[in-house]
């Protein structure tokens, strides 16, 4: 009886880390739906034209951002690991706030903070970024791409005046795959 | 029926239709083959050029697991009937979306095959890769139904079979009104040929019909009786002159035998008659004056005589070698046994041929002259005769044998012979090879048999050796 | 000699052949009447009493053998042959032909106009002789002569 608290009180901290790591693990491994999520997002940057002057340069890389909870685990990363975009290699980051935000392409809006969703959501306007969420009112809010799942399918719900603001072009091809966000008509 | 000996409208038509036959048939085969393969390419092309379609309208679907929207793309294939079956796979190879025409009963491939289009039996297949930028999406998979095209491909058979059909009639009709331009004018030349074969006239002229090779015959032709007829005209004349000249020769010969007849006529009289004188006086000298003509003188008396004797015969001799050339040879089957019979007898009666052993072979019967050959056996059996006299058993032997065509007869003797040395002088006139104090004769009697044998067409000979006897021969033709 | 009863007349014109045929003759006791012209013409004017022989006022001669030469002057002995044979008056008179002409057309034509016989004259004596002796035994002895 004496060992095993022996033990634990001396490697307690590795356990921890043990246990921290497991956790982390199992939050390294997103669930199925995610990993959909995240392959949308990658598939997103072959669907979306960005003006020229959102990159740098033609060699610059298209960032995929995601700010807040990053669900995805390491799979984004997996996913568009050598990947380029009309000479753009695709890239991850992980932003903290907005400041970081504005430097993507694509952001990954994933704040249950409703209030702080819609205030990233404005900051994020107009400024050639292409934001998807999967929040039940982000197209309200004027997030273009909403992910929702409809009969164990992932859906989208595009806000084009949103996307048109940010001089953002969203192939018919994704349009004809989504609902259109239509202000007057839903909610 | 040898194609050869068709007539000319049946060969032309034959060549005709070959030709056409040929060429359509070539021609549609080719068309039909063309057609086939540029049919398949262009419905592989078509497929290919929807299936890109389909693919990159599909990306989307595909790459946002959009299945309903998926098949609702593939669904809008409902527009190109031949398009039977679709169906959209995944990256993995799972289907992801399908179409299926409303009659189709296939199934669809499981998994996808290569990439590529292929063509079975019924359908051409298509493996389209679904490519976003250069990432593989998936699958789509296409499946056309090529019953179209072979049904295509069925009519234009048809339509092969009828107009190959439709230019047999019609190269048929064409070439019956072709007759007239070519087998025409042929006819009408050979038939012009024949009149003037059978009418021998050579004035008529064939027609021409037209300015092509037939025309340039019936010039060439009617240039060629021109001719003809020139010679025949020509040819006419100069028998004419022929015969006119014919006809003098023939007077003037007819005149020159007219004057031989009466010269030979007064010689054989007036020749004669002195020698006659002659004879009669020197006898009557002899008769009358015997008292007064001593032995000397008789002997004289009798030269005197022998030599008008030997003159006399000179001039028979000669009278009827000259005769010899003067007569027409009518030839008739002449038995030469019987000749050769009566010539033997006659001799015996007026020479002593007692003593002669007559060996006479079987003679054949020959076309000859009569009179003429009966000359003959009597100068070479009494040249026989006379020359083996001197023999103890004279031999005579006569018969006849066949050589070269010819019948060649032959009077040997066993008497004294002749020099062979000059045997070339034997049948010429006048000349001997015996003197006259060892037999008498006039050396004309071989050159007459010579001439009597020549005439009718044979040829005399003779051998010999001094002593051994001679043989001599004569042929004639059968 | 007698011009009245001519037994043989001779017609011959060379002198020679007639001395020949004459001595013959007298040999065999055969020229008792024999008459010698010379040439056709005469021949012809003595049978028929004509010419130099007018005198006998139309009394004809009618030997019983004429013997005839051909080749003779003026009128040679084809005519004379031809004149007795077609006269029904000499018709009947036996003509001897007496020639040297062994010629066959001159034969055939003495026979075509009737002439009794036709001898060739040998040249040699003794064949003479011995012709013209069998002619006359023959024809002045032998043979009948016609009635006249």
């Amino acid at each position: 009886m004496n060992q095993p608290i022996k033990y634990i009180k001396r490697y307690w901290f590795m356990l921890v880390m043990m246990l921290a790591g497991c956790l982390r693990l199992q939050a390294q491994v997103p669930s199925r739906e995610n990993q959909v999520k995240a392959v949308f997002l990658y598939n997103f940057t072959q669907f979306v034209e960005w003006p020229a002057a959102a990159f740098d340069s033609g060699a610059a890389p298209l960032v995929i951002g995601v700010l807040g909870k990053n669900p995805f685990g390491n799979f984004l990363e997996q996913t568009v690991a050598g990947e380029q975009v009309n000479g753009h290699p695709v890239t991850v980051h992980y932003c903290n706030n907005e400041q970081e935000a504005l430097s993507c392409h694509i952001v990954f809006i994933n704040i249950d903070d409703a209030k702080k969703r819609k205030q990233v959501i404005q900051a994020l306007k107009g400024k050639n970024i292409l934001t998807v969420s999967d929040a039940p009112d982000f197209a309200r809010l004027g997030g273009m791409i909403r992910l929702f799942t409809q009969v164990n399918k992932i859906r989208l719900q595009v806000n084009l005046d949103a996307s048109k603001e940010s001089e953002l072009v969203l192939s018919s091809k994704l349009l004809k795959l989504a609902d259109i966000y239509d202000r007057v008509k839903s909610n | 029926m040898l194609f050869q000996n068709l007539p000319i409208r049946k060969k032309l038509l034959r060549i005709i239709l070959l030709i056409n036959g040929i060429v359509l048939f070539i021609t549609c085969v080719t068309f039909f083959f063309y057609e086939y393969y540029s049919f398949r390419k262009a419905t592989a092309e078509k497929l290919r050029t929807i299936g890109k379609i389909i693919s990159a309208n599909s990306t989307a679907a595909l790459a946002f697991d959009a299945t309903d929207d998926a098949t609702e793309t593939l669904a809008a294939l409902r527009t190109e009937p031949h398009i039977v079956a679709a169906c959209l796979y995944d990256s993995t190879g799972k289907a992801f979306a399908h179409y299926l025409a409303s009659d189709h009963t296939d199934s669809l491939p499981r998994q996808p095959f290569r990439d590529g289009y292929y063509f079975t039996k019924l359908y051409l297949h298509g493996f389209q890769p679904v490519m976003l930028e250069e990432k593989r999406l998936g699958t789509l998979y296409l499946q056309y139904n090529m019953s179209a095209m072979y049904e295509r491909l069925g009519s234009y058979a048809l339509i092969i079979a009828v107009v190959m059909l439709l230019s047999f009639i019609l190269a048929y009709i064409l070439v019956r009104f072709l007759k007239k331009s070519i087998s025409v004018p042929i006819l009408s030349l050979a038939d012009t040929a024949n009149i003037i074969y059978n009418r021998k006239d050579y004035t008529v002229r064939a027609v021409k019909f037209g300015n092509d090779e037939m025309g340039t015959l019936t010039d060439a032709f009617n240039q060629m009786l021109e001719q003809i007829h020139h010679q025949d005209v020509r040819l006419r004349e100069f028998n004419q002159q022929l015969e006119q000249k014919v006809k003098e020769r023939t007077a003037q010969l007819e005149l020159v035998n007219k004057e031989l007849e009466s010269f030979s006529y007064t010689v054989s009289h007036d020749l004669r008659a002195p020698l006659r004188a002659i004879v009669g006086f020197t006898s009557i000298l002899e008769e009358d004056y015997a008292s007064q003509l001593d032995d000397e003188a008789r002997r004289i008396t009798d030269v005197i005589k022998g030599n008008t004797h030997k003159m006399a015969r000179l001039i028979d001799d000669l009278l009827a070698f000259s005769r010899l050339g003067r007569q027409e040879i009518t030839k008739a089957p002449v038995n030469m046994a019987a000749v050769v019979k009566e010539t033997i007898q006659t001799l015996a009666s007026q020479t002593d041929t007692s003593r002669v052993q007559w060996i006479v072979h079987p003679l054949p019967v020959v076309p000859a002259n009569e009179n003429m050959i009966q000359q003959a056996w009597v100068n070479l059996i009494s040249n026989a005769v006379k020359y083996s006299a001197n023999h103890e058993t004279p031999e005579i032997e006569i018969g006849s044998f066949g050589r070269n065509g010819q019948a060649v007869f032959f009077v040997k003797d066993n008497g004294v012979g002749f020099d062979s040395q000059y045997k070339d002088k034997l049948f010429k006139v006048f000349q001997r090879l015996h003197r006259s104090d060892e037999f008498e004769g006039t050396g004309i009697g071989l050159a007459l048999v010579e001439k009597i044998v020549v005439r009718q067409g044979g040829s005399v000979w003779a051998e010999s050796e001094i002593n051994k006897g001679a043989c001599f021969y004569f042929s004639l033709p059968y | 000699m007698s011009q009245n009863t001519v037994e043989l007349l001779l017609v011959e014109d060379n002198i020679h052949d007639a001395e020949l045929a004459i001595r013959h003759l007298t040999r065999n006791n055969l020229a008792n009447n024999l008459f010698h012209v010379k040439d056709g013409e005469e021949a012809l004017e003595f049978i028929f009493g004509t010419g130099r022989y007018a005198s006998r006022e139309g009394v004809m001669q009618r030997p019983r053998i004429v013997l005839l030469d051909i080749q003779m002057p003026k009128v040679n002995g084809i005519e004379v042959l031809q004149k007795l044979k077609s006269d029904p008056r000499t018709r009947s008179i036996p003509v001897v032909i007496l020639t040297s002409s062994k010629e066959d057309p001159d034969i055939q034509r003495c026979y075509d106009l009737g002439a009794n016989s036709y001898i060739v004259k040998p040249v040699n004596f003794e064949g003479f002789a011995s012709a013209i002796k069998n002619l006359g035994y023959y024809w002045l002895l032998l043979n009948q002569p016609p009635n006249h």
